[in-house]
Parts: C-alpha cells; structure tokens; sequence
C-alpha cells in the first residue's frame, strides 16, 4: 500500500517536472525567437542604416567631384578669356584641394605647371575613360607632395575651338575632413580605393587602426584574412562593374560586415568593415535586457519553487514526526494494555496463589482453634495445637511482610538505612541462621571469605541481611538432602579508594531451575510453578524484592543455573569504607599494639591484610623455630590457628606462657566444624585463653577482646538474666482491637505483670493523667486507632508538666513495620519501636533493656 | 527559538526585496538633464598631432611587438598631453614605386605632417635643408647617449632622436650550421668558406637578402678601422675634407659583396626587387636560407624572426676585425613648420623621456638612446649584445659625414645588384665627395 502511494507520488513529481520543463521549453522558445527576431530586424535596420551612411558618404564625395569639375571648368572658361593661359597657370597658389595646375597647349605635347615644372600628360594615366561632370578623370597616383592625388583635365575652349587643356591635381587628403570621423561609435573602418589600381589612397589614421592593410585591395584581403576564391572573384567582379557589395566576414576573429561602395560609377571605393557587434549593438543590448528579465524571473521562479519545496518538506517532515509520534505513542499504549494484562494476569494469578497461600495457614490456625476448643481440657494437645497455630500464624505472617515489602519497593517508599556495620556481625548473623538450616537437611555449609580489605563498612545491614538470606534459604529450601551449599564474600578490585568492592556468591548443587524460569525469577507476581504443585511454599517475591534491594544499593544480581546440577547467584555491591578513627581509639584502649600469628597459613596473610588499617603490627611464624624465635620478643595477644594443635600445640603454649606474661591473651583460631572438640576445650582451660571462630574479622577479634576484658562484668549480667524481666511491671496499653488487647492481656499475665487496656489515644493520654506518678512501668502504644491516634497521645503525654511524662518508656505497637514508620514513632517521642504481632521475647528484651536505663 | 528564527528569516527577506525593487528601479531610471540638447556637451573634439611613418604589410592576427612598444610610449603622450596621434603611412607596392624615403622627402618638403620616423639618409638631407626641428631643446635629450648625439647632429642641430639604437646583426639559423658542421663566420673568407658548404650541400643560395640591407656587409668591412682603430675624428675629417676617399673605405666591402653575388650565394635579382623581411623571411623561416640579415629589433617581433622554430643567434657583419655589428639610428624629427608644431615637440619630449624608454627598451628588449635606461636582451641576441657591450661596431650612418652614408650607399649597392661593377660603384662615391665638397 505504501509503496503504491509512493509511486504514485513519484509519478505526479515526474509529471509536474515534465510540465515544468515543458513550460521552460515554450519560454525558451519564444524568449529565443523574440531576440532572434529583434536581432534580425536590427540587423537589417543596422544594414539599411550603414547603405544609408555609405550613400550619404558616397553622395558627398561625388558632390566634392562634382564641385571640382565645375570649379575646374569656371577656371577653363577664365583661362579662354586670358591671353596668357600659362601666365595664368603660374600664378596659381595651391589650396588644399586644388595642389597642382598644369595646362597644355593645344597642339603641344608639354605644358607648363603652377610648380614652375614641365608638365606632360604622359605622367598621368585617364586611360579607364571615368569622368567627372564630363571632366575626364586620371587613375590615383602619388603626387609631388607625397600623398595620393588624382587630375581632371578640362578643355579650354575658346569660340567653339579647343586652345588647350588644363589639368588640375587634387588630394585625397581633402576628402578627410568631410568624412565621418570614424562611424558606428568608432568601431567602423573606411578605407577610399581607386578602382583602377586598387590601391587604398585615403587611411584611418587613428594608432591602433594600423592593423588592417594599408596598401592595396589585396593587403586589405590579407590582412583581414578574405582568402576565399569565390568571395574575391565575386568583390572583384562588382568593382569591375561600379556596383556595391556588402558581405559579411570575419576581420581578426570578429565577425564584421565588409562593404564595397562604389563612387562616381565606381571611379572609386569606399571599402571597410563593421564589426557585427557595432551594428547589431542596440539589438544585442535589447537582447540582453531581456535575458536579464528572463534570469530574473527564472531566479523568481526557482526561488518560489524552493520556497514551496522547503515548505512542503518542513510538512511532511512534521506530519512524519506526527506519525512517528503516534506510531510511538500507539506502540507505548499497546506496550502498557499488555504490561497491563501482564500484570493483571500476574496479580490474578499472585492473588489467587495468595488466596491458596493464606488459606492454608488461616484454615490451619482456624482448624487448629476449633479444635482447641474441643479439646481444652488436653493439655498435651492443647500445646501441640498451640504449636501449630503459632507456626501458621508465623507463615501468614512471614507472607504479609513480603506483600508489603513488594508493595513498597515498588512505590519506591524504601529508604536505605546506611550505618556502620562489620562484615563479622553480618557473616555471623547468616551463619547462625543459615547453618542449622543446612544441618537440618544434611547439607554442608561452606563459608569462604578471601581478599576483604575492610570489614568494617557503611550500608543498610538489615536489608543485606534480608539478601543474603533470601539467597541462602532458598538454596538450602531447593537443594536436596545431603546438598552443597557456598557462601562465598570475596574482594574485588577497588574502583575507588573509598568504597569496598565486594563480590557475593551462594552456590548450590540442589535442583537448579529451568531456562524458563531463569527469565522471571526476579518478577514480581510470578513463579515458576503456582504454589499448588510447588513442593516449596513460599510467597514467590523474594527473589523480586532481592533484586529490588540489590538495585537500590546500586548493586547487580545475577543468576546462573541448570536443571538438576545447582544455580549460582552472583551479588557485586559497593559500600562505603567508614572513618576508621574509632577503631584505631579501640586499640589504643585495648592496650595491644603487637600481635603475633602463629601457624595461620594462608588465613595469616588475611589477618595482616585486614589489620593493615589500624595501628597493631602482626608478625607471622609460619613453623615452629619461627615461633621460639618470635616468642622472646614482647607481645600483647598471640593468635594461633587450632590446625598447630595436630603437631604439639599445647608444648608451644607452654612454650608461649614461659616466654610471655601470663595475662597475655591466647586466641585460637578454629574452624566451625572443630569447634568444641576435646582439643580445644583442653585448651581452653588454660588460663586467659579463648577461641576465634574462623574466618578472621577484626570486629570479631574486637569482639572477644572486650569478651575477655569484661568477663567478670559478663558473669553478673547473666545472672541477672535469669529473672523474668516482666514480673511485677504493670503496663498502661492503648489498643483500639479488642482480639489483640486480650492477647496482650494473656500474654502479659504469664508472664507475671499487669495490664490496663484503653481503647484510643485520648483515653490512654486521660488514664495518664489520672495515674499516680510512676503507677506504670510502660505505656504499650497502638498507632492506628480512632479518636486519637498513639503519636498525637505520645506527644501530649510527653508535654504533660510531671516527672514521669518524660521517662515513661512508651513502646509504639503498630503492623507498620518499615523504618519511616519507626522513625516517625520515635519522633513523635516514644521510647521504642515494636511491630505487630506482639512477640513476647522481644517485648521482654525492650523492657530489659530499657527498665534497665530507666533505674 | 524557532519563531525567532522565522521572524528573522522574514525580515532579511523584506530588506533583500525592497534593496533588489531600489536597485532594479535606480538601473532602469534615465538622469534627465535640463538641457534640451540631447548631444552631450562630453563630446569635445581633441587636438591632433600628425605622425608619418613606414608601415610593414600585415599579417592577420600577427602582432608588431615593437610597434606596440611605440604604440605604448605614444598612449603615454597622448594622455598626458590630451590629444590624438593619427598615423599616417606609405609603404610602396614594389620596387618600381616611389620608396618610403622619397615619399618622406615629398611630404616633409611639403610640411604635410607634423613628426616623421626617418631613415639616416632623410634625417641627413632634410637636416641640412633646414626642414627639421633642433631637439636640443627637449629635456629628454639630456639623457641621450653621446654616440647617438653625434650619429643625428647636421649643422649643429640636433634634428632627429631614435627610440632605439638600431644594431644590423646577421641572424643565422644556428641548427643548420651544427648540421653541417660549420663555425660562425668572423672574416669574410670565413662566410665565403660557409656559403660555399652550404651551396656544396644543396643550398643554391645560403645568404636571403632585400634590397635595403645589403649595405651592412659593406659598412662592416668599411668603417671597421676607421670606428674602431682610436682616429676616428681624425680620419673623419680628413674625408669630410677630401684627404681621404669614401672610395678607398668602400671597395672591400663591395668586392667581398660582388663575390657573394658572382658565387650565387645571394640572389642579386631577387634581392633587387624585394622588400625588407619580406623577401627572405618565408625561405629563413622555413629553414631553406641559413643567413639573412635584419635588425636587433627583428629577433623580438613575430612578424619577423621573433618565432622561430630553430636556434636562432644574431652576430655580427664579418670583417677584418672579427663580427662586427652595424649601428645605424632611425630618428624621430618634427618639421619646422607643422601645423601643430608645439604639440609635436611635446609628443616627442614624453615618448622619448627615460620612463617611456624604459618601457620601450623593456617591450622591445633593444638598445635604449638613453644612458639612464639598459634591460636584458634575449638568448639570441647575447653574440650581438656582447660585441656592442664591448664598444665594437661601426655606424651605418653618421650625420658628421659630409657624404650620407645609409641611403647613397643602399642605392649603390642596388646599382651592384642591378649589374654595376665595383669600378662604377666606387666612381659613384668619388662623385658624391665631390658633391659635398662643393657645398
């Protein structure tokens, strides 16, 4: 369709440039016949104008003669008169016309001269028969005065008898004056010629004139380059006969119109050239006016072309943006319908899984409860009802917090909490999670953490926590029984000096997952198998809000996997290295400055590496002289890696207690999976003695040296842990459902404190008042409740003028579980943040914590 | 932005039209005068000067170098001075007709023009009649070399002045004489012993000559002595005073001149009626004639030897005293009585001042008159140059010599060419002494 509009826009351009071209042809045309026309009727005008001019000229010249011969014939008759002709004759004083007068006797065959000479008209040449008003004329010659002449000689006639016959010399030279002095503008040459002898006897004269044959006809023809037989036969025949011929020729590479006038019945010539472009001036002007106003208007005419050009194209330029535009815009609608039925049959899809996925548990926890009812009276079942309730209830709960981290990821409402934190805790934290998991299902777990340069580091630990064991658990939920797991934190390259390039890897050989599945594992609302056939439940988001986290970290996440042979996921994140003033003060307050390592292998180079940053120098004894040889010198702690206690490590012990103080702390370094061997607990006996859990983390060795400074403090601590850290309290609670208000109630009562309820915040703020000063221990706090919601109460009662007011602690209870909403309870002024539902571990911990503070 | 540039777009649009409308209105609109006479009063007819001079038969579309470098000096004057210089000419048809000297001699008798460019042997005789003006006068003059003053002086007048100093050179077609191996001739015996090579190798006649320029053969041979033997005043006056005769000088030169033409290496008959340039030039050219001989100014101008498709070289007239170049001086005079006498004289100060020269001498690489102006002369030219550059030459023609040299001795040697023997020749000269002496 396209290609056949195109043609046809092609075929209307082809045919609008022929009927341009056409219409030129025609302009042309008659733009071209118009000049020609006027050229030809100006060149006739032109040639009609210069047959005028030669006439004109020819007409005064043969009136020249003429007045000549009468003059001449006045003089004969005067002469007749005379009786001394010849007297007469010598007395005459030459003009400018008349030069010489000559008279002969009749009867003689000399005469006499004005000049004094003898004259004989042997010297002349009338032979041609030309006359002059019936003066017989001679041929021209070079007279005495060395210029062109020619005579008339008129008869004396005297009584009817003829006494003698004067002759009269005249000069070329007098014609000159009453010729035009150069027609044409100048640009015309004329030249007189007798046509007897053809010799030109009257020139231009001007300088630059002098190119053009000066002597005779033929140098006229030579010198203007008239070769052609026919041409000079032709010329010649016309002089022969006294008849005009005008021709045209070209005279020094110029065309020029050549002409021959005869005079005086062609007695002599006026012969010379017109260049064509003197004559044809007017015309060739004209001409040229209008090739202008052609130019102009053709100029006109392309300049409205380009102008009508340029416009169309600006147009069709703007209705293909439009077009285009549309085209995108139709595209990106029909990207969004489909990303909206994607994402409808996802979330179709999603809640139907969660209609399943909460079912399950909530029909559990209702099965569970009717039953419970029924057998009330069995305690045994009771608590196993109760157990599974409690799990139930632990799952529902564990998929509302997907939900919502999905939900709020994706509204973009999660705020990174960047703190400091040490790569210790967080290995650590992962590993107590993590390997009982694994131990579970007989699978082994490998930790592996190599090239760190810095431990400790800036970034949001709870949510790397949440990476690392989605990752984790997942690879330990789809990894067989008796599986590998790897847990690997290597250090990468730097990019800057600042931050720590860190490269995550868990690694599994469990069932791996299909090329499929691969595409969509990081979709939010998708899973590769609904949660009706899949052997793991799970919400099927926390792979979305991994990558989520990872992105929002500026990370990358990326997946590798086969079916049956395992997947690796790859995380590279960057955190920032923090001040490192702090722990250079801990050492300096530790008192330890030297550290010997002894026996450490490779784990040696690791411990120098990641202490490089703080001021304690390590030294290294890789075999036992080393060790002997290191000893005597004074340290403040000797590490020793528990692999030296295969060879004899208590005799180096002893050795290291001879040589050192005794308040000189020994740390072992040992594996996970030697920890509480017989070995070590030997060992540990010894005095100021403790162990390291590989791998080697600064913060942990920070750790146990405060463990080990404080040890006598310890001891009294966890005595104090053993009593209930809720008994006797008595709490003020304001929580709007009744369900959970009882629950508190319940579970406060076990565990041996007291509860008053109030149903919102205004009330709660009222009982406050009401109360005497320190009547509660604790105010629990619910957030969303009518009336008053738990900031505002937090806030007055924080502005109540009594002592109380200001250190009551008041724990915010609320199912917003999300930094922002603990932020904005702790400004709002409550002590604590604690999310719903109420865990009474943590509660007692909070309640520890703070009573604690509060004596 | 856009509508910004639109705008703008808009208003050099405007500004071009209504520039374009005032320009083409301005173009077609006619100045009207007040004055009903359509003649414009710029129209003003200009003085003329009357120049009379020899005119070559031309060729068509052939330029005359050195006529344009006359042409140019007279442009000179002509705008300085307001004026026009109209040329006239004669050139003879034939050797029959009235020459170019006797056609001079009539009109300068006949005050018909106002300035001439004169031959040696007219500026001789219309100086000692009287006829032309001293240009002593003329500032220019002052910058004339010594030689020239005194080759041009008659009766104490300085009466004409050339715009070059003519050197006669012959121009020899130096390919042909590397073919057969022949050296450039220095003596006589050593161009006879050329033209006879050439003749031995099918070249009837080796030397083309004209019926003007034989005489330079004659003057070489002459006046090698007396113009270069350190007596020249001496043995001047002692022929001026008839101690001496132009006879005795002129007989060598006649001899060796009759033997080239009894040899047949010049054809006399040819020569006899043949003009200058125009009767040997087409043979020269055409390689068919090794030697011819010309002017200096011959070798620059393509209307004679200035295009040559051989090597061409000008040396020197053989003599006793090796190539010997022959000087002669073809003047500017203006005729005592010219109608436009003053304008003449003025002409004649400004075409022949230094600056003029200069781009004369230039133009036409020549020999200036004047001491002030040298240029470098062409490849061809450089044996010519050398032996005048070394003060070695003889004049063809010298206004101190009571006896005009250039002319009579042309019309002798034409006698010798028309069949004359040398004794008659040399009687002719006797008879012209004698003339002068009368005087």
């Amino acid at each position: 369709m396209k290609k056949k509009q195109s043609k046809n826009r092609t075929n209307k351009g082809i045919a609008l440039l022929l009927s341009i071209i056409i219409v030129f042809c025609i302009l042309a045309t008659v733009v071209f016949s118009v000049s020609r026309k006027i050229s030809t009727e100006m060149s006739n005008s032109a040639i009609q104008n210069l047959s005028e001019s030669l006439d004109l000229m020819k007409g005064t010249i043969e009136a020249i003669l003429v007045k000549e011969a009468e003059f001449q014939k006045l003089i004969a008759q005067e002469i007749a008169n005379i009786e001394n002709p010849e007297g007469f004759v010598r007395s005459y004083h030459k003009n400018q016309t008349m030069v010489k007068l000559s008279i002969i006797l009749s009867g003689k065959t000399e005469g006499i001269s004005n000049t004094g000479e003898l004259f004989s008209e042997a010297e002349l040449n009338f032979s041609s028969g030309k006359t002059v008003d019936n003066l017989a004329i001679s041929e021209s010659y070079l007279n005495y005065m060395g210029t062109w002449a020619y005579t008339m000689k008129c008869p004396v006639e005297k009584e009817g008898k003829t006494i003698a016959t004067l002759y009269a010399e005249y000069v070329y030279d007098s014609f000159d004056k009453s010729l035009p002095n150069g027609f044409y503008n100048g640009k015309a040459m004329l030249y007189i010629m007798d046509a007897e002898n053809e010799r030109l006897v009257l020139k231009p004269k001007g300088m630059g004139e002098r190119s053009a044959g000066h002597l005779n006809l033929e140098d006229f023809f030579r010198a203007n380059n008239i070769l052609e037989e026919s041409l000079r036969n032709e010329v010649f025949d016309c002089i022969k006969n006294g008849k005009n011929i005008l021709f045209y020729h070209d005279v020094r590479q110029k065309d020029a119109l050549n002409y021959m006038w005869a005079v005086n019945d062609g007695y002599i010539y006026l012969i010379g050239y017109v260049p064509i472009e003197a004559i044809q001036q007017e015309g060739k002007t004209v001409n040229q006016n209008i090739l202008i106003v052609v130019i102009v208007m053709l100029v006109a005419f392309f300049l409205c072309c380009m102008v009508y050009y340029f416009n169309q194209r600006q147009q069709n330029r703007i209705r293909k943006e439009r077009e285009e535009e549309r085209e995108i815009h139709n595209k990106r609608l029909a990207q969004a319908l489909q990303a909206a039925q994607i994402a409808s049959n996802s979330k179709t899809t999603f809640l139907s899984n969660m209609s399943h996925d909460i079912r399950t548990p909530m029909n559990a926890v209702l099965g569970f409860t009717t039953l419970l009812a029924i057998d009330a009276e069995n305690p045994v079942k009771v608590r196993e009802y109760t157990k599974k309730i409690m799990a139930s209830g632990q799952h529902l709960l564990n998929l509302i917090n997907d939900i919502l981290d999905v939900s709020k990821i994706e509204s973009g409402k999660v705020v990174l909490n960047i703190e400091e934190f040490t790569l210790n805790d967080l290995v650590s934290s992962i590993d107590a999670i993590i390997r009982p998991m694994a131990k579970a299902k007989n699978q082994n777990f490998h930790l592996e953490v190599t090239a760190i340069k810095h431990e400790y580091l800036m970034g949001d630990e709870t949510r790397i926590n949440q990476i690392l064991i989605n990752l984790l658990s997942n690879a330990v939920k789809y990894t067989q029984e008796g599986g590998d797991i790897w847990f690997r934190i290597v250090g990468l390259k730097q990019r800057s000096s600042q931050y720590e390039h860190i490269k995550i890897e868990v690694e599994d050989n469990g069932y791996g997952m299909t090329p499929e599945y691969l595409e969509t594992i990081f979709d939010a609302f998708t899973r590769a198998e609904n949660s009706t056939t899949n052997k793991v439940q799970g919400t099927g988001l926390g792979m979305a809000i991994t990558k989520s986290i990872v992105e929002l970290m500026g990370g990358t996440i990326e997946v590798f996997s086969e079916v049956d042979k395992g997947s690796l996921f790859r995380v590279e994140l960057e955190f920032r290295i923090p001040e490192e003033q702090a722990d250079r003060q801990f050492w300096k307050n530790s008192g330890i400055s030297r550290i010997l390592a002894v026996e450490c292998g490779e784990a040696c180079k690791d411990i120098q590496t990641l202490m490089k940053n703080t001021s304690v120098t390590v030294d290294i004894a890789t075999n036992k002289q080393e060790i002997l040889h290191n000893i005597q010198q004074q340290y403040d702690m000797v590490l020793i890696d528990s692999d030296i206690l295969d060879v004899d490590g208590v005799e180096v012990i002893k050795k290291i207690r001879e040589m050192q103080a005794d308040d000189i702390p020994i740390l072992f370094l040992v594996d996970y999976d030697k920890y509480n061997t017989e070995e070590i607990e030997q060992i540990l006996s010894m005095k100021n003695t403790a162990i390291l859990v590989k791998p080697f983390f600064v913060s942990a060795l920070k750790e146990k040296i405060s463990e080990i400074q404080s040890k006598q403090n310890q001891t009294e601590e966890l005595e104090i842990e053993k009593v209930s850290t809720l008994e006797g309290l008595h709490f003020l609670a304001a929580e709007d459902n009744e369900i959970n208000a009882e629950i508190l109630t319940e579970l406060l009562e076990i565990e041996g404190a007291s509860c008053e309820i109030v149903e919102n915040g205004q009330l709660a703020v009222e009982r406050f008042i009401a109360a005497k000063e320190n009547e509660f221990d604790a105010i629990l706090m619910d957030v969303q409740m009518p009336v008053m919601n738990g900031y505002e109460a937090t806030v007055k009662i924080r502005a109540l003028d009594r002592e109380d007011a200001k250190n009551i602690i008041i724990i915010a209870m609320t199912a917003n579980a999300f930094v922002e909403d603990e932020k904005e309870a702790l400004e709002a002024g409550m002590s604590v943040h604690m999310s719903k539902p109420i865990n009474i571990d943590t509660l007692k911990k909070i309640v520890k914590q703070y009573v604690k503070r509060k004596e | 932005m856009e509508k910004n540039n639109k705008s703008n777009m808009k208003k050099i649009a405007a500004v071009f039209i209504t520039a374009f409308t005032i320009f083409a209105v301005t173009a077609c609109g006619n100045n009207e005068d007040d004055s009903k006479n359509l003649i414009s009063s710029e129209q003003q007819e200009k003085k003329t000067v009357n120049l009379f001079g020899p005119m070559e038969k031309t060729n068509p579309n052939a330029d005359n170098i050195a006529r344009t470098a006359f042409d140019m000096t007279v442009a000179i004057a002509e705008q300085k001075l307001n004026l026009i210089v109209e040329y006239r000419t004669y050139t003879a048809e034939n050797y029959k007709e009235k020459t170019y000297d006797d056609v001079t001699l009539d009109r300068a008798r006949n005050n018909m023009d106002d300035w001439y460019l004169l031959n040696p042997d007219t500026i001789q005789i219309l100086g000692s009649e009287g006829r032309l003006a001293d240009l002593s006068v003329l500032e220019s003059a002052k910058n004339l070399r010594e030689v020239v003053k005194t080759a041009n002086v008659v009766n104490g007048k300085l009466v004409a002045i050339p715009q070059e100093v003519v050197a006669h050179g012959l121009f020899v077609n130096k390919d042909m004489f590397d073919k057969y191996n022949i050296e450039l001739p220095n003596t006589p015996e050593e161009l006879l012993e050329c033209c006879r090579v050439f003749q031995q190798n099918g070249i009837q006649t080796p030397i083309g000559a004209n019926r003007w320029w034989l005489e330079n053969f004659v003057f070489a041979q002459a006046y090698a002595d007396l113009y270069n033997g350190g007596n020249t005043e001496a043995e001047i006056k002692a022929l001026n005073s008839g101690e001496s005769k132009y006879s005795d000088y002129m007989r060598s030169g006649f001899e060796f001149l009759k033997e080239l033409i009894d040899n047949g290496y010049i054809d006399a008959e040819k020569a006899y009626i043949s003009e200058a340039i125009e009767g040997e030039r087409a043979d020269f050219l055409s390689q068919k004639t090794p030697i011819v001989m010309a002017y200096w100014g011959a070798a620059n101008t393509e209307t004679a030897y200035g295009n040559t498709d051989f090597e061409l070289q000008v040396i020197g007239f053989p003599s006793k005293r090796g190539q010997m170049p022959v000087v002669s001086m073809t003047g500017y005079g203006v005729n005592v009585n010219a109608e436009n006498f003053e304008d003449a004289i003025n002409v004649l100060d400004i075409i022949l001042s230094d600056k003029a020269l200069q781009i004369y001498t230039e133009t036409n690489k020549v020999i200036s008159p004047s001491k002030n102006v040298e240029v470098d002369c062409i490849e061809a030219l450089k044996p010519l140059n050398d032996r005048i550059e070394e003060n070695v030459y003889v004049l063809g023609s010298n206004a101190a010599m009571n006896v005009e040299q250039w002319g009579n001795t042309c019309i002798i040697v034409r006698n010798l060419l028309n069949g004359a023997s040398v004794e008659e020749c040399m009687a002719e000269f006797d008879r012209l002494q004698q003339e002068a002496l009368k005087k």
